[in-house]
């Protein structure tokens, strides 16, 4: 069975009443499947509302009440969950793609998603501080005056977000682009819970969005619509990290398929400008708009976006100095991070290094410039934008020394929407690669 | 990827480049070995990950297995059930060698005198052999100018900056080395 591009095979004679059954089997299934996502997610949520967990940040109780039937989240409960919900969505993804059955329809899949997402909504923070990052950020340049481009939170110990903020990050400055923090200003004077539920908000909708624009997406290509939708949002990492974190990256992925979604209906000024907006938001959400540019080789998505690149330069200029305008070294700094489960860090543990040195961040460098170079020229020579967009943003999440859960959501959407289908499979890949990455306390407990 | 006919539409820049660099609205018909190429690439690529991960994963898991026979040999050794101890595990230059440290008496994490212990070797049946140790006063992270009353390994190797016990410290005995 391949994923959704199969054509239908020939009946045989009196195969009806088989059929009948492989449907009834079918829809039975698929039933078992959504209900052991929405147990997964539940036993998470629930479990996470208690706190003192290491997979929940400290955190203001906005879910307490929920806690009431929960037990401490452990690493057990949760990756056991977590691959129960894997299987699930596999076990999902392989029904709505077999076309012969019928198991799973357009308003079942709409609803899975849909509660799923407010099951994760209204339940605590997981698994990232980062949202009280963002918080500390609006505050210290909405209630205390300074400039989240050049302090960190630390600037504001005083602050009630301050003992949220991760401890790695209370002397970093910002690395989000100009838009998103102005986003962000609007939730400073709500104080920190509400604060917190205004992100959890702008999270929630800019998913709903982006699942919104990827099933139109695939409708303009000819993909199946559900289909696509089932992989975005049913994804565990998707809605567990991405939406229970409310990261940030949910809204860049919103504009980012705003612009694949305009270049597909031909308004290519829209879409270069959506695309530029998106990377104001944060900086990854670029990378569709070279692709785009080789393959349409119009003025109009070069003029569209240089016009939003200069709203946006000059909007950071009036309101953060030039500071928010000055992109690259807050990419550069950030470069430099390493986390243990990204792969350049395992690839340096298999030969025997303790981790990842400055030359190896060149190297890195030089080759996601190669790969980089490789698909403008495929696109260049025919190949599918959409496809070398979402390799790309894959590439980067692979050569990056600091990869998190979220970061392989990038990708998701447009492969998603490919037609290059190896894209899909690659991406499954990475993130099937991260999970098992993560999976050591399943097999040896330490208490 | 579309294997449709690459319908070409030369622009201005376009009429000017040789064929092979001609820019194309579709691929070629016929690219499927271009197409295997990338994609034996992409999945040597794979593969090399999944090795690093899988080695990565055993290693932890390792790591983890020896984390847990620290803890439970430090625990049975001192005959408390502490949860909060604090570990240094040597995961880099593969002595095996971990440091692992706890309060003598109950309180907040390193805020009563702590004992702390030498262990090496391998996991036997699910502790690991103590080699020697040493106490700290409290508040204090594990520094050499702050460690006394050495035993074991911990003494022969001159690990203590203190040589007797701080004023009003509790009773550091020796601790009896190997497995518990």
């Amino acid at each position: 069975m391949s994923l959704g591009l199969v054509a239908e095979r020939p009946r045989k004679p009196g195969g009806e009443a088989t059929s009948a059954a492989a449907q009834r089997r079918a829809k039975l299934l698929a039933g078992a499947f959504s209900l052991l996502m929405l147990a997964g997610t539940c036993e998470i949520v629930i479990d996470a509302s208690v706190g003192h967990s290491p997979l929940v940040p400290k955190s203001p109780s906005i879910a307490k009440w929920l806690g009431l039937i929960g037990e401490r989240l452990g690493y057990r409960v949760f990756l056991i969950a977590l691959l129960v919900m894997i299987g699930s969505y596999a076990g999902i993804l392989l029904l709505a793609a077999n076309r012969r059955v019928q198991a799973i329809s357009t308003r079942w899949a709409i609803a899975l998603i849909a509660v799923l997402e407010l099951i994760v909504f209204i339940g605590p923070i997981l698994l990232s501080t980062d949202v009280f990052s963002y918080i500390a950020y609006a505050r210290m340049g909405v209630v205390h005056g300074v400039n989240p481009y050049i302090d960190g939170p630390h600037s504001i110990f005083g602050d009630p977000v301050y003992k949220y903020v991760g401890s790695d990050w209370r002397k970093v400055a910002t690395a989000y682009g100009p838009i998103y923090t102005l986003l962000t200003y609007p939730l400073a004077a709500l104080g920190v819970t509400g604060a917190l539920w205004g992100a959890k908000t702008q999270a929630l909708l800019a998913s709903a969005g982006t699942l919104a624009l990827t099933w139109r997406c695939a409708r303009m290509r000819d993909i199946d619509p559900k289909l696509a939708l089932l992989i975005v949002g049913a994804n565990p990492l998707y809605f567990i990290y991405g939406l229970g974190g409310a990261h940030n990256d949910l809204i860049m992925t919103l504009l980012m398929m705003g612009g694949v979604v305009l270049a597909l209906a031909g308004r290519e000024a829209s879409a270069g400008a959506a695309i530029v907006v998106g990377g104001l938001v944060k900086a990854t959400a670029i990378v569709p708009l070279p692709f785009m540019i080789l393959s349409r080789r119009r003025l109009a998505p070069i003029l569209g976006a240089a016009l939003a690149a200069l709203f946006g330069a000059l909007l950071a200029l009036a309101v953060f100095g030039i500071h928010g305008v000055d992109v690259i070294s807050a990419l550069n700094r950030d470069a430099g991070f390493v986390s243990t489960d990204s792969f350049p860090t395992e690839i340096a543990h298999l030969f025997g290094k303790p981790g990842v040195f400055p030359v190896d961040h060149d190297l890195l460098k030089a080759a996601l410039v190669m790969i980089v170079l490789y698909l403008m020229w495929r696109t260049w020579r025919g190949y599918d934008w959409v496809s070398a967009s979402g390799w790309t943003l894959l590439a980067i999440a692979v050569t990056s020394t600091w990869l998190l859960a979220w970061y392989t959501l990038w990708t998701l959407p447009l492969a998603a929407v490919s037609r290059d289908r190896r894209l899909l499979v690659a991406t499954f890949a990475v993130q099937a690669l991260f999970v098992i990455h993560q999976t050591s306390p399943l097999l040896v407990p330490v208490s | 990827m579309s294997s449709s006919a690459g319908a070409s539409r030369p622009g201005p820049i376009g009429r000017r480049l040789p064929g092979w660099a001609r820019p194309l609205d579709a691929e070629r018909r016929g690219s499927g070995s271009l197409r295997r190429a990338e994609a034996t690439i992409v999945i040597l690529f794979g593969v090399l990950l999944a090795v690093a991960t899988v080695n990565d994963l055993v290693q932890q898991t390792h790591v983890n297995h020896r984390l847990a026979a620290d803890l439970l040999t430090w625990r049975t050794l001192t005959g408390h059930d502490y949860v909060n101890l604090d570990i240094e595990q040597d995961v880099k230059s593969y002595t095996t060698r971990d440091v692992i440290c706890g309060n003598v008496s109950p309180g907040a994490p390193g805020e009563r005198a702590q004992i702390c212990l030498r262990l090496t070797g391998p996991v036997i049946e699910g502790k690991r052999a103590v080699s020697g140790g040493y106490y700290l006063p409290p508040k204090l992270t594990d520094a050499y100018r702050d460690r006394y009353a050495c035993f074991g390994s911990a003494a022969s190797a001159g690990l203590c900056g203190l040589t007797s016990q701080p004023a009003g410290a509790p009773p550091a005995p020796a601790l009896k080395t190997g497995v518990p």
